[in-house]
């Protein structure tokens, strides 16, 4: 007789059973949540895709554009364009900010007629080696700054910029 | 450099440097009429000052636009708001505007004219492009300054 089931008892289990799934309802998304930061994937950090591919790329330095999606400053919205000097050393592929360490222009690689393989600045005829190196005795204090590089499916993605590491 | 604080920082460490000052000039229309041209030449004048700037950051301070409109008596603020741009450090002074008005009168730096082309309908590589032309057509007149 001990195994029939009394109204009390039925009532308790049903109780149990409908409150354990609404609180599993609540708590499972609650522990998802908590733990998606380890699922996620890792991200290629700020990488952002350029159009230049990389087989097209010779010793020469050669302008690549770019456009940084919604850069959020302050409450401003916009997408940044953004420009690099590209070239291959061998088989590493080097990026150089074209940003003046001087006070900021945008410096050109032959910008001058005067002065071949080097880039040359037009505001105060800053001058750097191939390697972004700074001439000495023109304005500039300091080498250029690079790129950090990836290459993804046989185009040149770039990332933030870092102190130049070939000088 | 821009009209803000922390470039204007840098422009009074660095006086020697920055020599150039560009003024944009900008019309503001109430017509309702001439309002869409007057803030589509607004806007492309302001994209090329922002190039401009870009490229020549450390040898130009670009002033806030100055506006005026159609009742405006050019002749009088040439005589006397604007004479304020002459005598001082910046050895170089430069109006950028749209207006064919300018060129009438005697400013107290170089006028550069530049045709207007409505931006507003491009995408942002075309704008981007367009604008390049014609920073590199206002280049020479820049350098030809300075080289004198």
């Amino acid at each position: 007789m001990s195994s029939k089931v009394s109204r009390r008892q039925f009532l308790s289990y049903t109780l149990m059973g409908v409150g354990g799934f609404m609180a599993s309802a609540m708590l499972m998304p609650m522990v998802r949540f908590a733990v998606d930061p380890v699922l996620q994937p890792k991200s290629e950090g700020e990488f952002v895709p350029t159009p230049q591919k990389v087989d097209k790329l010779t010793e020469t330095p050669v302008r690549v554009d770019f456009t940084i999606k919604d850069r959020k400053d302050a409450w401003y919205k916009s997408d940044v364009s953004n420009t690099a000097w590209v070239y291959k050393e061998g088989d590493t592929v080097i990026a150089l900010s074209p940003v003046c360490k001087h006070l900021g222009c945008t410096v050109s690689w032959e910008g001058s007629e005067k002065h071949k393989n080097e880039f040359f600045c037009p505001c105060h005829d800053g001058r750097y080696e191939k390697n972004g190196k700074n001439i000495p005795g023109s304005p500039p204090l300091g080498p250029l700054d690079e790129y950090m590089v990836n290459v993804v499916d046989g185009y040149v993605y770039l990332g933030k910029t870092v102190p130049n590491t070939l000088v | 450099m821009n009209w803000t604080g922390n470039d204007m920082d840098t422009y009074l460490s660095q006086k020697e440097y920055i020599d150039t000052l560009v003024i944009p000039l900008v019309k503001v229309e109430m017509n309702l009429d001439k309002m869409k041209t007057s803030a589509s030449s607004t806007e492309f004048v302001m994209h090329l000052a922002s190039v401009i700037e870009t490229q020549f950051k450390g040898r130009m301070m670009f002033a806030p636009p100055f506006s005026y409109t159609s009742t405006s008596d050019l002749q009088s603020i040439v005589q006397t708001t604007f004479q304020e741009f002459s005598g001082t450090p910046f050895k170089h002074v430069f109006f950028l505007t749209t207006d064919h008005v300018w060129s009438t009168f005697e400013l107290p730096g170089q006028v550069i004219w530049m045709p207007s082309i409505p931006l507003e309908s491009m995408d942002a590589s075309l704008r981007q492009s367009i604008l390049e032309d014609q920073l590199r057509q206002v280049l020479p007149k820049f350098i030809e300054k300075w080289s004198n």
